[in-house]
Order: C-alpha cells, then sequence, then structure tokens
C-alpha cells in the first residue's frame, strides 16, 4: 500500500495543465513560478466562456476588445471603431470600423463578423436591451445601428463587456462559445475553468501602441482574501484586487508590495423594498438613514474616514455628485423621532411596535465582497438601538435579483459600480427605471427620476456627463439643462432614499516590485498589463 | 470529528483495566476544565457587558485594564463576546453529545440485550450513517437553513450516535456472555439490576473517553462550519465563528483570533489529557 | 467483527459485501437530503434554476415554469422523490445551476486533483507519522517519546485551517520555499498536503508507539531477542507487522479527518477539488453540484476504508477489524 500510495509522488503535473476551456492547447510551456509570467490574482470565477457570464474578466486581462474604449475621465476612445456619428434624430448611429485588424486565429476583422457578434449581443442577455435597438445592419465598411427612440449613451454601451467582439470561430454551430478568439494584445493561451487562464502576447496586434514588456499573463481566482494577501506577501502575485483592510495595513508594511488606490465610482448601499408595509413610509426609511453611522463604519471597517457616503454618488463621480446636496448625517434621536411619529412605539424588549407587530426586517448581503457581511453585522446592531430587529443572512451575489424579482427582499446591503456603463445614466436606468432595478429602487413609486432619466437618455449629447468625440458642440443652455436635472435626480434619491448610501468605494490593488507603471482602471475594464514593465 | 471513530471493539480485550488514581496530567486536565466550566457558566454574568453593543470609535482598541482583551472590529467588547462565545459553543457541544450518546447507549444495550434481527437491522442502519463523514452531514444539513442552530446540533448528534451504539453493543455482548451475568440472570435478576450492577460500571469509562472527542469534534465542525460560510448568522458571538471573523486581523491585533483559538486549545487540551497513557 | 474461520475470497467477498452496502446507503442519503434541499430552501427554485441557465435577464415565468414541469417540481414530493432516485440511478447527476454545466463533467475534473492531494497526504501522514512512533516506541518514557506526545496533542487541538495558516506564513511568507495556494505544477501540492498530513500523523504517530510499546513488552519479541537476534533483525522480522495491524485500522479512522479536512484545505489554499468545488456548491445553493460533490466524497471514503479493511485483512490473518 505504501507502495501505491508512494507512486503518488511521481510528477504527475503534467495533467495539471487541465485544459477544459475548449480547444485551447496545453499550457506545457507554462510554468508559473517561471520569472516572466505576471500573475494576477483576485475572487472572481469564471463561470462560463459566453461574455455576458463572465466577459469580463477576458476583457480585464486584455483578451477581447470593444468597439469603443473610455479613458479615465469617462470619455470616448477609438478602438474597433475610429468614428462615430448619429443622425440628426438621433435615431441612426453609424460606427466605423478601424481596418487592417485582425483576430488571434489570422482572420481579418471584417463588418460582417463584427455585425454578427453584435447581432448576438443583442439577442442575448446584455446591455443593449436598454438603447430600444430596432436592427443592426452594415453598409460600407459601418456598422449601422437603428433605435426606436433617442438615445444618447448608446456609445457607452458599446464599450461594454458584453458587447466585445470575437470571432467567428469562436462560436458552434449553435451559436455558443466554444473558445475565446478576440482582438487584444494578448491571447488565451490555456483555460482551466473556473480558476484560472493563461495568456500570451499577440505578435500580430495592430493596434494602440504597446509599451509594456509583459509577454505572459496568468489570472488566478482565490476566494479568501487572507490567501490573496498571502500571495502577494510571498512574491508569488504580481497583482492582487479585492484586498480587506486589514490585509491593507499588512502589505504597507511588506518589502514585497507596494499598493496602488483610486476612487471608484461604487457605492455600498441598502437597497430596500419600498413596496413593504413597513418601508413604505418614508419617515420610516429616514429613520434608518439617520441611524447609520457612515464616518464609524468607513473608519472602523474601511480604514478610510472620507468614505462615508453623504450622497450616492462619490465625488469622483463628476457632474452626479452634488457638493451642494444636504448630506445625510447620523441622528439617532431624530431616527427614534421620527419612527415614533410613524406609529412605531418601543416595545419591551427595545424592538418597536405598531398594532401588535414587531418591527422585523431582514437584510441580505453576501460575501464576494468581504466587507459586505461586516457593514451588515455593523448596521443591525444601529438598527437595533433605533428598535429595529434585524436579521443577516448572509447568502451569495444572485440572492439578490432573486429576491427582487420574487419580491421577498425586504432588505439588501449592495455594492453597485455606477461605471458599469462608463456614462452613468444607463447604469441608472437599469437601476431606477419605471420598474426599479435588480441592483436599484424595488416598489417605489416615483415618476419623476425614470422620467428625467429617459429625458437625460434621449436628450441628446448635451445631457450626459461625458461629451462624444465626434459631434456638434453642446448648447449651453443644453449643458445647464444637463446639469439641473442631474441635480434633481441626486435631490430626489437623497430625500426619499429608496435606497440608503452607507459607504463610498476605494480600490486597492497590490502590486509586486517586480513589475511597474501599474494603475487602476475606474471603470474595472482592463488591469494594463500591456502597460506594465518589468523592473 | 477528528477522532469520531476511535475505538474498536478490540479496546474491550483489556476489560480488566480497573481504575487507576488519576496521575499528575488527568489532574491538570480537570483542572483546566473546571476553570473553563466555570468560566463559561459565570463568564457572562460577572463580565456584565452586552457582546452585542458596539462602539465603531473603539475599533480594534489594544486590551488595557478595564477591557482585558480590548475591543474587535465593531467596537464591541472581547471579553463579553467572548464569555458568551464559550457558554454558547460548549453548550451545544454538551447537548449534542449528551443527545447522542443516550440514545445510542439505549440502542446499544437494547441490540446487545435482543439479539436476533432487531440487532442486525439496527447495526446496519448505524453502519449505514457512519457512511457519510460527519462534517458532510452536517454541511448538508447546514445548508438548507444557513444560519440557524438546529442543523449544527441535528448533524453533530446524528453523526456522533452511532460510534456510542457501537461501542456499547459491542462491550454489551461480551459482558453478557460473561459469567457474572449468567448467574445474575440465573438467580432471577431482571434486566434494570443487571445493567446497573454489572454493565454500567465497566461501559461508562469508555462512553466517557467517546464523549470526550465527541465533544472536541463538535467545537471543531462548528468552527469549521463558520470557515465554510454557513455558520451561525451575526450577531451571535461562538467560538468558531469568532475565529473565522477575526482571521483577516490577525497582523495588527492577534489576540483578537488567538483568545478563541486559546480557549479551545485549552478545552481539547483538557479532554485529551484526561484519557489513560493509552490515548487512541 | 467476531474472528472467522472461513476462507480467505470468503472473508474478503463479506467486507466487499458490506462496503457495497455502504455506498448504495451513502448514494441514498445523499441523494433524499439534497431532493429535500430543492423543496425547502427559501425561495423558488425553479427560478434560480432557470436563471442559472439563462442568466437573471433572461429569465421570464415561462422559463421558471418549463424548469419546474422538467424537474417535476410542483408533483406530490412522493412520486417526484422516486424520479430523483431513479435519476440518480441512472447516474445522471444533472447540469449546474451556476454553470450550466453537466455535473458529472464537472467532477471528473475536480476528482484528478482531490485525489492527488489525498494520496499524497497519506503517504506524507504514512511517512511521518509511524515512523516517529515507533521509534519514540523503542524508549518510552524518552525525549523523543515526550515531545511527540507535546507536539501530537497540540496539532490535534489546532483546527485545520489554522495549521494551513501558520503553515503558509512560514514557508511561504517568511521563508518563501513554497507556493501559498493556487494550482501550480510544481510546489502548490506540497503545503495544503502538509497540513492534512501533519494532522494525521499527529494521532498515528501516537497510535504507533502504544503499539511498539505493547509489542516491546510481548514474548515473542522477548523471546526474539534471546534466540540472537539484534533489536532490528526482531524489529524487522517479528515486531512491525504487530505494530501495523493497529496503524492501519486506525488509517480507517483517520479517514474521516482526511475527508473532511480535504474540504476546509482547499478552501484555503485555493485547491480546484471536490472539496473546493462542494463549498463553492453550498454557497451559492446549487443543488446539482453539492449532490454531485458531496455523493463522490463520501463513495470516496468508503472506497479508502474498503481499501484499508482489505490491508487489515491481509496483514493480519487473524483478522482483527
Amino acid at each position: 500500500m505504501l507502495a501505491a500510495a508512494g507512486a503518488s509522488l511521481l510528477p504527475w503535473h503534467p495533467a495539471g495543465a487541465d485544459d477544459r476551456g475548449g480547444a485551447h492547447t496545453h499550457a506545457s510551456e507554462f510554468t508559473a513560478t517561471a520569472a516572466d509570467v505576471l500573475t494576477v490574482v483576485g475572487p472572481w470565477e469564471m463561470t462560463g466562456l459566453d461574455p455576458s457570464r463572465s466577459g469580463y474578466m477576458f476583457q480585464r486581462m486584455e483578451v477581447v476588445e470593444t468597439l469603443l474604449d473610455v479613458n479615465d475621465r469617462g470619455r470616448l476612445q477609438p478602438r474597433l471603431a475610429t468614428a462615430w456619428q448619429v443622425s440628426g434624430d438621433g435615431l441612426e448611429w453609424r460606427f466605423t470600423l478601424r481596418g487592417n485588424r485582425r483576430y488571434h486565429d489570422g482572420t481579418p476583422v471584417t463588418p460582417d463578423s463584427v455585425l454578427a457578434c453584435l447581432r448576438r449581443a443583442h439577442a442575448r442577455p446584455g446591455v443593449l436591451g436598454l438603447a430600444g435597438v430596432q436592427g443592426i445592419t452594415q453598409e460600407r465598411g459601418a456598422i449601422v445601428f437603428r433605435l426606436q427612440r433617442p438615445f444618447a449613451p448608446l456609445p457607452w454601451l458599446l464599450a461594454h463587456y458584453s458587447v466585445q467582439i470575437l470571432a467567428p470561430a469562436s462560436f458552434d454551430a449553435r451559436g455558443n462559445v466554444v473558445r475565446i478568439v478576440g482582438t487584444g494584445p494578448f491571447r488565451i493561451a490555456s483555460i482551466s475553468l473556473p480558476q484560472q487562464f493563461d495568456v500570451v502576447r499577440f505578435d500580430g496586434y495592430g493596434g494602440l501602441a504597446i509599451p509594456g514588456r509583459v509577454r505572459r499573463a496568468r489570472y488566478i481566482s482565490v476566494a479568501r482574501s487572507e490567501t490573496r494577501t498571502l500571495l502577494v506577501q510571498s512574491g508569488q502575485a504580481d497583482l492582487a484586487f479585492s484586498l480587506d483592510p486589514p490585509s491593507i495595513r499588512a502589505l504597507q508594511r511588506s518589502p514585497k508590495a507596494a499598493l496602488v488606490t483610486a476612487m471608484l465610482p461604487r457605492t455600498t448601499f441598502i437597497k430596500l423594498n419600498s413596496g413593504h408595509p413597513f418601508l413604505a413610509d418614508v419617515r420610516v426609511r429616514r429613520a434608518i438613514a439617520l441611524c447609520v453611522e457612515r464616518q464609524g463604519i468607513a473608519r472602523a471597517l474601511l480604514r478610510d474616514a472620507d468614505l462615508g457616503a453623504t450622497q450616492l454618488f462619490p465625488p469622483s463621480m463628476t457632474g452626479w455628485h452634488d457638493p451642494l446636496l444636504s448630506p445625510l448625517r447620523t441622528d439617532p434621536q431624530e431616527a427614534r423621532r421620527l419612527l415614533g411619529d410613524a406609529g412605531w412605539q418601543p416595545g419591551r424588549d427595545g424592538i418597536r411596535l405598531r398594532n401588535g407587530q414587531r418591527l422585523e426586517l431582514t437584510l441580505a448581503t453576501f460575501v464576494d465582497r468581504p466587507e459586505l457581511p461586516v457593514i451588515a453585522a455593523a448596521l443591525q446592531e444601529e438598527m437595533r438601538q433605533i428598535g429595529i430587529a434585524v436579521r443577516v443572512v448572509i447568502g451569495n451575489s444572485s440572492d439578490i435579483p432573486a429576491g427582487h424579482r420574487s419580491g421577498s427582499l425586504q432588505m439588501g446591503l449592495v455594492a453597485r459600480n455606477f461605471g458599469n456603463v462608463p456614462d452613468p445614466v444607463a447604469t441608472l436606468l437599469q437601476d431606477f427605471g419605471p420598474d426599479g432595478g435588480d441592483w436599484g429602487a424595488m416598489g417605489w413609486r416615483n415618476g419623476e427620476v425614470p422620467a428625467l432619466l429617459a429625458r437625460m437618455a434621449s436628450g441628446g449629447p448635451a445631457a450626459s456627463t461625458a461629451p462624444a468625440a465626434s459631434t456638434a458642440s453642446p448648447s449651453a443652455a443644453g449643458l445647464a439643462a444637463g446639469r439641473a436635472d442631474r441635480a434633481r435626480v441626486a435631490a430626489v434619491l437623497q430625500s426619499e432614499l429608496p435606497v440608503i448610501p452607507v459607504v463610498w468605494y476605494r480600490q486597492v490593488c497590490a502590486t509586486s516590485r517586480r513589475i511597474a507603471g501599474a494603475s487602476i482602471d475606474p471603470f474595472e475594464r482592463s488591469y494594463r498589463i500591456s502597460h506594465l514593465q518589468w523592473t | 470529528m477528528t477522532t469520531m471513530h476511535s475505538l474498536s471493539s478490540d479496546d474491550f480485550l483489556d476489560l480488566a483495566s480497573a481504575r487507576r488514581r488519576p496521575n499528575r496530567a488527568q489532574l491538570a486536565g480537570i483542572l483546566l476544565l473546571v476553570v473553563i466550566a466555570l468560566f463559561a457558566l459565570f463568564g457572562p454574568w460577572l463580565v456584565d457587558i452586552d457582546p452585542a453593543r458596539q462602539q465603531l470609535e473603539r475599533f480594534l482598541e489594544a486590551p488595557s485594564l478595564a477591557h482585558p482583551l480590548g475591543f474587535d472590529q465593531l467596537g464591541r467588547s472581547m471579553l463579553a463576546r467572548l464569555a458568551h462565545g464559550t457558554q454558547l459553543s460548549l453548550a451545544l457541544a454538551l447537548v449534542s453529545v449528551l443527545s447522542a450518546a443516550l440514545p445510542g447507549t439505549l440502542l446499544g444495550l437494547l441490540a446487545a440485550w435482543r439479539g436476533g434481527w432487531f440487532e442486525r437491522v439496527l447495526a446496519a442502519i448505524a453502519d449505514a450513517v457512519l457512511a457519510l463523514p460527519g462534517l458532510l452531514l452536517v454541511l448538508l444539513l447546514a445548508a438548507f437553513a444557513p444560519g440557524g442552530f438546529w442543523p449544527l446540533y441535528v448533524g453533530i448528534s446524528l453523526a456522533l450516535w452511532v460510534e456510542y451504539f457501537r461501542v456499547v453493543r459491542a462491550a454489551s455482548r461480551i459482558l453478557l456472555a460473561s459469567p457474572h451475568v449468567e448467574a445474575a440472570r440465573l438467580l432471577g435478576f431482571g434486566p434494570v439490576h443487571i445493567v446497573r450492577r454489572h454493565l454500567l460500571p465497566e461501559l461508562l469509562p469508555r462512553l466517557f473517553t467517546l464523549m470526550r472527542f465527541g465533544f472536541a469534534g463538535a467545537v471543531l465542525a462548528m468552527s469549521a462550519l463558520g470557515f465554510v460560510g454557513v455558520g451561525l448568522q451575526p450577531p451571535t458571538p461562538e467560538l468558531g465563528v469568532m475565529m473565522i471573523e477575526m482571521l483577516p486581523y490577525y497582523g495588527e491585533a492577534p489576540w483578537l483570533v488567538g483568545a478563541p483559538v486559546l480557549l479551545l486549545f485549552l478545552t481539547l487540551l483538557g479532554l485529551l489529557l484526561l484519557s489513560p497513557e493509552r490515548d487512541a | 467483527m467476531t474472528t472467522s474461520t472461513v476462507p480467505a475470497w470468503g472473508r474478503y467477498g463479506r467486507l466487499l459485501a458490506q462496503r457495497l452496502l455502504q455506498a448504495a446507503l451513502v448514494a441514498l442519503l445523499v441523494g433524499t437530503l439534497c431532493f429535500f434541499m430543492t423543496r425547502m430552501l427559501p425561495g423558488d427554485m425553479a427560478y434560480r434554476i432557470a436563471a442559472g441557465r439563462y442568466g437573471y435577464d433572461m429569465v421570464t415565468s415561462a422559463a421558471a415554469d418549463a424548469v419546474r414541469l422538467e424537474l417535476g417540481l410542483d408533483r406530490p414530493w412522493l412520486a417526484a422523490l422516486g424520479d430523483w432516485w431513479g435519476r440518480l440511478l441512472r447516474l445522471d447527476l444533472g447540469v449546474s445551476q451556476v454553470t450550466a454545466q453537466p455535473v458529472a463533467r464537472e467532477i471528473a475534473w475536480q476528482l484528478g486533483p482531490t485525489l492527488r492531494l489525498s494520496l499524497l497526504a497519506m503517504t506524507f501522514s504514512l511517512l511521518i507519522g509511524p515512523t516517529l512512533g515507533v521509534l519514540a516506541g523503542l524508549k518510552p518514557g524518552g525525549l523523543l517519546d515526550r515531545a511527540t506526545l507535546a507536539v501530537s496533542t497540540v496539532l490535534r487541538a489546532l483546527p485545520s485551517f489554522l495549521l494551513g495558516l501558520v503553515l503558509v506564513l512560514v514557508f511561504s511568507v517568511k521563508l518563501g520555499v513554497l507556493p501559498a495556494a493556487g494550482h501550480d505544477d510544481h510546489g502548490s501540492i506540497m503545503l495544503p498536503a502538509l497540513t492534512l498530513a501533519l494532522g494525521m500523523a499527529a494521532v498515528s504517530c501516537r497510535v504507533a508507539r502504544d503499539a511498539m510499546v505493547q509489542v516491546r513488552g510481548s514474548a515473542y519479541f522477548a523471546f526474539a531477542l534471546t534466540k540472537g537476534l539484534n533489536l532490528r533483525q526482531a524489529l524487522l522480522r517479528h515486531g512491525l507487522r504487530n505494530v501495523a495491524a493497529p496503524v492501519v485500522a486506525y488509517l480507517g479512522v483517520q479517514l474521516v479527518y482526511l475527508v473532511e479536512g480535504v474540504v476546509l484545505v482547499e478552501t484555503i489554499f485555493a485547491w480546484p477539488g471536490i472539496g473546493h468545488a462542494l463549498v463553492h456548491a453550498i454557497f451559492g445553493r446549487d443543488v446539482p453540484m453539492i449532490q454531485g460533490t458531496a455523493l463522490v466524497l463520501g463513495l470516496m471514503f468508503v472506497l479508502f476504508n474498503a481499501l484499508v479493511d482489505a490491508a487489515c485483512a491481509f496483514i493480519d490473518p487473524r483478522r482483527r477489524a
């Protein structure tokens, strides 16, 4: 028996480069301990190859590209499309494609192949549904979108990962993605779902000039944040994302790591079911907002008191963050008074009662983001102090949309990235549209905000925050109208509180001393490995 | 659950081992357990601080005279949480073990006494339950109702009772065949008397050994569940969950994760020290 | 487990039958639990499954109804249970709710890493534990004996994830010789295997030591020495087989620790095996995956136990259980 067990010591590792992604070659030349492989570590796992599932991972590792890009300020940049125009009535958009580009398998990027990919993305779940696209066609080397109604944020939608451009060879006969053949500076060397994939520099890349010298990279998914930190501390990882605050402290003292930070347009807030009999009363919602100790939570749990969210939009979202808006504050006394006004009287154990009913609510959250369960525990205690009994249920992130659609969600602690589509209007339409959204309002009856958002979406480029590159310059009146609309949306959300902001978010990335030139993309679309240099 | 199925029937060949005088190690073990039991029983009452009350501005405060274990990441008194957590964890473990031991012992005795197909059926059922490692069973049950008590309790009891059944049954069979019991039966003594006079004195030491390991296993199982993420829901203080919660802070506040670990370690150490030199 | 006088093949045959029965009961138990999980988990299961397959944006109530029909979720539970068992018998493990891939395929990928890890951990523990135990038993009360007692007690009282953390801190961060996590080609199996092995070795060391003490004090060993064999020869010829018997028997007990430890250790070290998949499945309430992974872990346990039984019967002709 010992002999049999001893045989297991034989090098079985050739089987280690499992190839479960489909038709990719074995990474036999890949040993991650080799000095020239950049190792990126994060908590996200690949649940499938389809763009709508884990497409963001391939975009971040620069394997696939989209028609348009955005810079750090949210301004549109050409990528696979060089120029774009909109017709006068706003119903027709024309995107001119760059010539002389090739897919990773060598075939040229033709308007037909791009068209096929876009049509497929439109037919499946993704952001294109927001735009009301009537049809997509191809005319003389340009892609033409015909819309049912004017939709100004369309170009920003085309920068989203679910609209990534893949070669025809990526799909099988039934239209499922079986391999990732993109156009980016890196191509897939091997994929081991769900945990890791390897990429290698694509030598036929004809796009933007790439200054960096990284030729091979690997992404590993590691669920626990302590393990991610340990990987950085031991030098095994070169780039690590989604670190929890205690790890950040530890890494600040480590000689092997350097930290890069950036404010993201992401807010952690309590999503409320405004249709619930307890929460339909705005006084109850305001009371909850008043008992949240934002600065305390930010300082204790995120180690940064500035992250206390005084309103829904963080300061980095210029144009949406309104410094003049009266900030959300912490006042438990006022909260108790509001609850009393709403008819809730303190019971014997401190929990409030009304008509014999206890004020009990469930707060759902998930562990995908390490700070959420701890914030939920803090909120639970703060609400107990004003007389609300909260039961915290920790599940996974799909519980929230499921609870939203079934109507069973009462309160949910979520973190929403308003930079999901670089123009926030599109994201806000998803969240605060007429029927609310999975990650936004629920059961909230308010006509003003959806109408304002719709007007901003259709009202022409002036209404969005980042002006498009190639349209007529917006009029001063148009700009002012846009500003007024945005301020009004922020004000209504602040006062009606269908969602209660808690803290903002600062992304921290740990980099090893082996690399230089790391930066964080505020829209989380790219890890920028093509810009990294070895030290 | 590390050494759940620890004894086989061969250990009963050593029936003649009388109760020895406890040696130094065993005395140390008893002392340790008594101290911890006192802490679990009276700690919450003595410390008298609400374990759920948070003061965010005092997060991760270092230990001081007034608060010997400092504060955790939400500004809650660590000593209070430890006291309540010990009470909860040890109580849960004790209840699980007892609720496994009593039915297991009874069934074991019954099976050995009645024999025949009744015994065979019970033995088959016991084998079936044994088929699944305890943690797996508890995990599956906990997936039903995350954050609740009953999956932990039911799962641990279910996984444990089989051991008591097997041990008691095996020992009883041998004992029932011995001359003393034969004689007692012939003399007309009833089953209750026979069990009390002849069987229990020999069984109890073995049962206690099993209970010690069951106890240790139960506490470790709860910490494993907390690690996996299906443990008790906040803000319940429980040793295993606290270990997981404080784990990220091992760099800046090692006493926070050290306290529940040390307590658990001392409890297990006390239990282990109690076993005789030939520990199994 | 009584001693028996049936011929060898009968002995093995009975063991085999017993383990087969156990395997069948494992399957039944896991399957039934998972069936009830599907019905009793909060939330609309059909909706969840449909959302897992098509994505949340695409799910309509029509899709959910189709799933409900397909899985028989609206039928009375007795009939649906029969259906469920039937599917299990045909080894139809279904499709994962998260990745929409067949469960059987996912498990096939994950089985390899788990088996490698288990076998390596077992090997390490056999190398470390009994060896130290025998050496300690040769001089009871000596330095080695006391040292192993202390260390093994500490190791047994430590939860496995803490042990793993300590090992990572020592070997990866401070010394930098082994990778901390992941599934690399070279060293990343070492730390997880070592974590598991140390926990198991702590127990087998003491068992071996006790057996060695007993053997040493036995009549036949003394006789071998008086016959003129030196210590090493006596040990090799007479002692080891008798020491091996309880050690191998104890392996069966340690398998529990192994299977449970695999679940925890794979999660800490991000080792892409079945334990890791089980934890993820529980998080994601992915019932087909929970069923599949729990089933495989349980069956693996039964299989290893059967192997240990065979080894026991082989080593000890008296067939001590």
